[in-house]
């Protein structure tokens, strides 16, 4: 039994990796620009399609695939935010996160237009998992894709830190997420702000989404799927919170694999659910509360 | 009623007229014929190349001149797999292109959506659901499903396992209609053959890893696993099942395994795929038809809708009137046992032209049906997964 | 014809009773309930279960409907009484999932994914096709006027006063001295009972309740509808879906003007455009096409 509770922690663990990223991504849009921006799940499908299309037609190795993922995404997360959501943004944080919905459908449809409904899948082979004795315990399995996909998430984590603790790009927007106004006075321009913002969010969200279709395929669907944890775990971690972002991840990673041993496996979104809804009965603004970014 | 009812009208109205104006004119002419496929949604992955498959019998009967001296026009609309849009989406199909049949619904929850329409305004639907509650509708004959029930496919599907050794079967199953209705008979066949089924486990077909379900199935020390998935969440479980080193027999169903998911998947992962479908005989003709149009190994969906389409026109000409009762009359008889055998519309159109009896039988199976629409005396064909190539095991 | 325009004017109405009821928990109250289908799918459930199970008539069941989604309301606005903007959004959201997974696997109950079929509607043996559907439309938008009426009323009563107290901030109106979580709980039952009313006259509608008749995609229309209409005012929530069922359905008629293309691109260029009709909406009229007008109170 055990053994048992090891393993579903472990794959927890492993979904919880994935998620995190495009997680991350959601909220540090929020935490800048300060709303829910729902277009983050066909983001995650750009990413995903460009992924797959250098390392199929390119013959691009999965490392590269995720820069191109990343760099793909991001650029359409500005596009999309310069022609649409910008001018959204003054009447309001809903008026912009329901423009978002709309645009997520638009963009859903623009890589439905252009490459069809059918799976695409990696030119990649698939390894068998490792396993790990833990003696009288029995044994452990763990994937080593996805212990690679968990490990490119935490490099991709820790680029990000680098890049808000150490650059100027990043302190900007700590400043405009800790309060914009005061990054207004002191000069800082909040359109190139919010460019970067939405790049480097975008752009998470596009390498999370690749990651996702690594491990499943990818389809108009691929960002749409896992839309919703993803969005749980921006709000168990409290919104605007990077860390916070990463914790509540790992909290609706570690309740839903749980749940699978609870309760029937097809209840493992209602877990979640129940997961968010706990924690913010004892704290309403998320585990690690809003914008620490 | 409110005042804002006109406002409204003007609204749709407006919208509509400027194509309406085109159709009612041509509707002199043609025939009318709709389908109802899924190009976005869930099961958007099978909607195209279904369409794909009822488009190239229309062009081809309507390059030889039509049916009854009249061409054929397809109208495809999209349900969005959702029974709210595919209800809005059958309305239209029916009230304003005014079809005579519907072809090729796919979800089990559009199909019973949109049944109702469908009969009350003597629309013939012709549908490939799984849901066994479908052909029980009170539908008059309204209804014909070319996917076969439950039962039917079970008996031959475990009849074939327990001939390749499987004695200890596992389950996983989306959570469709007929997750429960399939592992409930092959418990009992698996039984009565000497053989055990040892557990169902129903998951969430939306999820991007299955593992904690594979490790739930696996526990239960299965020698072979039976996979009532769909094609996206199969990728996955397949995935999952070769990482936990599972190689034991896998089966599935044929529209799950079919050729875009072989291609999605590296060959070690699919190696040894067992899946099963209805099929006609080996060397038919409409199944060489299908494969030209689709490819080497078209999914049993888009040979079910060429069945569809087929059956509808051979209908219409039999019956001499283009209308959804007369198909509810003629479409029995397109397959009278006593008529001469045909595979193609064309070449049954000739003969029905000549006045001459003829035996449809089609690219997914003979085309019999049961008084309440379920499809009867199909034989399967089984396939293996072979180096990422589909092979032909055997067809019974 | 007339049946089909009948049939899309039940589907407009139904939406625009969706509004209403977003209307009030959201435009005037400020809580964004993303949750709206899932009380939708509870009036829904409710009616068909207790017509086809136990014979109710509709009327009973429809009324039974509206107030089963109401006392659900009721449980949601407690437990989620203390979250925020976009934090409630996001909750709500889930809970219409939530709702979505329980019909879907508690069979015993609501026979899992093939749904339940056979829910009774208008006698077909007394009328046409054509005149179930204009008489359905009828009762459709005379649910939407006295709906809209009733809610115009509350929104113009001191009642709504507060509510929009609360929405603009809800600090003052607790140290005025009013009880925000009554008000909000209140709000938050009516509008459900709204969502439930809306969710039964469904069912009877189409005759067939099942589980993917209630994916969030509605929840985004609704919303998409009320802000494109106007939030605050209920001619604007009546219009916007109005708009929304006209822009999806008469998107439908690009195909017949594209025949050349595969239908799954037809299709992806119908919601695209549905998308960006949406957006430019939103992009020029951002207030909504009929945007609420506080008129200043009078001295």
């Amino acid at each position: 039994m055990l053994i048992e509770l090891l393993q579903v922690v472990l794959n927890g663990l492993l979904s919880g990796a994935q998620l995190a990223v495009p997680a991350i991504g959601f909220t540090t849009i929020y935490a800048v620009l300060r709303f829910p921006n729902f277009a983050v799940a066909s983001h995650m499908t750009v990413g995903a399609y460009a992924g797959v299309l250098v390392n199929t037609q390119l013959g691009w190795p999965a490392g590269l695939a995720l820069v191109a993922a990343f760099l793909v995404a991001g650029t359409v997360g500005v596009a999309s935010d310069t022609l649409v959501l910008r001018r959204l943004r003054p009447s309001g944080p809903l008026t912009a996160a329901i423009g978002a919905a709309a645009l997520g459908i638009v963009l859903e449809n623009i890589v439905r237009f252009c490459f069809a409904n059918d799976p695409r899948g990696f030119d990649l082979p698939v390894l068998r998992d490792w396993r790990v004795s833990l003696g009288a315990l029995g044994q452990l399995r763990i994937g080593p894709q996805q212990t690679e996909a968990a490990a490119a998430s935490l490099i991709a984590m820790a680029i990000l830190f680098a890049f808000l603790a150490f650059t100027r790009s990043g302190r900007m927007m700590r400043a405009v997420a800790d309060n914009p106004t005061l990054a207004a006075l002191k000069g800082i321009d909040a359109q190139m702000v919010a460019r970067r913002a939405n790049f480097v969010g975008m752009g998470l969200a596009g390498f999370g989404g690749m990651l996702i279709g690594l491990d499943t395929s990818v389809d108009p669907l691929t960002g749409y799927r896992v839309v919703l944890p993803v969005f749980a775990a921006a709000v168990v971690g409290g919104l605007g919170s990077i860390p916070g972002a990463v914790a509540g991840a790992f909290v609706v990673g570690i309740g839903e694999e749980f749940s699978t041993i609870v309760l029937d496996p097809s209840y493992r979104t209602a877990v979640g659910f129940a997961a968010i809804l706990l924690v913010l009965t004892l704290r309403p603004r998320g585990l690690l509360g809003e914008r620490a970014l | 009623m409110t005042p804002s009812i006109p406002r409204r009208a003007a609204l749709l109205g407006g919208l509509a007229v400027p194509f309406l104006a085109n159709a009612t004119h041509a509707q002199a002419e043609t025939i009318r014929i709709g389908t109802l496929t899924p190009q976005t949604g869930a099961g958007g992955a099978y909607g195209p190349p279904m369409v794909k498959a009822m488009r190239a019998v229309v062009d081809e009967v309507n390059a030889a001149g039509g049916v009854l001296g009249r061409k054929i026009e397809l109208i495809s609309e999209d349900d969005e797999t959702n029974p709210d849009a595919g209800v809005r989406a059958a309305r239209k199909l029916i009230d304003v292109n005014r079809v005579v049949a519907v072809l090729g619904t796919w979800a089990s929850a559009v199909t019973t959506a949109v049944a109702p329409l469908c009969w009350e305004n003597k629309v013939m639907l012709f549908t490939v659901s799984g849901g066994d509650g479908i052909t029980r509708l009170p539908h008059q004959g309204y209804i014909i499903r070319t996917q076969p029930d439950s039962n039917l496919q079970s008996d031959r599907a475990v009849a074939f396992m327990l001939g390749q050794g499987a004695r200890k079967v596992a389950y996983l199953s989306a959570q469709t209609p007929f997750a429960v209705s399939i592992y409930e008979r092959h418990l009992q066949d698996l039984k009565a053959g000497g053989g055990q089924a040892v557990g169902n486990v129903i998951y969430d077909a939306s999820k991007t890893s299955f593992r904690s379900e594979v490790d739930q199935v696996l526990k239960l020390q299965p020698d072979s696993l039976f996979l009532n998935s769909y094609q996206p969440d199969l990728l996955v479980l397949l995935r999952d099942l070769f990482r936990a080193g599972y190689d034991g027999r896998r089966y599935t169903l044929g529209y799950a395994a079919n050729d875009k998911l072989i291609a999605a998947l590296p060959a070690e992962v699919t190696e040894g795929l067992v899946s099963y479908a209805p099929s006609p005989d080996l060397d038919s003709p409409a199944f060489k038809q299908v494969q030209t149009v689709i490819g080497a190994n078209p999914d049993p969906y888009s040979c079910q809708t060429f069945d569809h389409i087929s059956m509808t026109l051979l209908a219409i000409a039999k019956a001499g009137t283009a209308s959804g009762p007369a198909i509810h009359d003629a479409v029995r008889a397109i397959g009278n046992p006593a008529g001469t055998p045909v595979t193609s519309v064309t070449e049954g159109l000739k003969l029905l032209a000549a006045g001459k009896e003829i035996n449809y039988s089609g690219a997914s199976g003979p085309c019999k049906f049961t008084p309440i629409g379920d499809i009867t005396g199909c034989k399967f064909r089984f396939d293996v997964v072979q180096k990422g190539q589909s092979k032909l095991l055997q067809l019974s | 014809m007339t049946s089909y325009l009948a049939a899309m004017a039940v589907f407009a109405g139904l939406y625009a009773l969706m509004a209403l009821g977003l209307n009030l928990i959201w435009g005037l109250a400020g809580m964004v309930n993303l949750g709206l289908v899932g009380f939708y799918a509870i009036g829904a459930y409710t009616t068909a279960l207790l017509c086809v199970r136990f014979g109710w008539s509709p009327v009973a069941g429809i009324a039974t409907a509206a107030v089963v989604s109401g006392a659900t309301g009721s449980v949601v606005a407690v437990i989620t009484a203390r979250l925020k903007g976009d934090y409630l959004a996001i909750v709500t959201l889930g809970f219409a999932e939530v709702v979505r997974l329980v019909a879907s696997n508690e069979i015993w109950l609501t026979n899992g994914t093939s749904g339940i079929s056979g829910v009774p509607g208008l006698p077909r043996a007394w009328f046409s096709p054509e005149q179930v559907n204009l008489l359905y439309a009828g009762i459709v938008w005379v649910a939407v006027g006295l709906v809209a009426l009733l809610l115009g009323r509350l929104s113009a009563a001191p009642f709504g006063r507060v509510l929009r107290a609360i929405r603009e901030d809800e600090m003052v109106a607790a140290v005025a001295g009013k009880r925000v979580l009554r008000f909000k709980v209140q709000t938050f039952v009516v509008g459900a009972a709204v969502l439930g009313l809306a969710g039964g006259l469904y069912a009877h509608y189409v005759g067939y309740v099942a589980p993917d008749a209630f994916q969030p995609l509605i929840t985004i229309y609704v919303v998409l509808a009320l802000t494109a209409g106007g939030t605050g005012t209920m001619r604007g929530a009546i219009l916007g879906a109005v708009l929304v069922v006209a822009l999806t359905e008469g998107t439908r008629f690009l195909g017949a003007a594209l025949p050349d293309l595969p239908p799954v691109r037809i299709a992806a260029l119908r919601e695209g455009v549905i998308g960006v009709a949406l957006i430019l909406v939103l992009s020029f009229r951002p207030q909504g096409l009929l945007p609420e007008t506080i008129k200043p109170e009078r001295a």
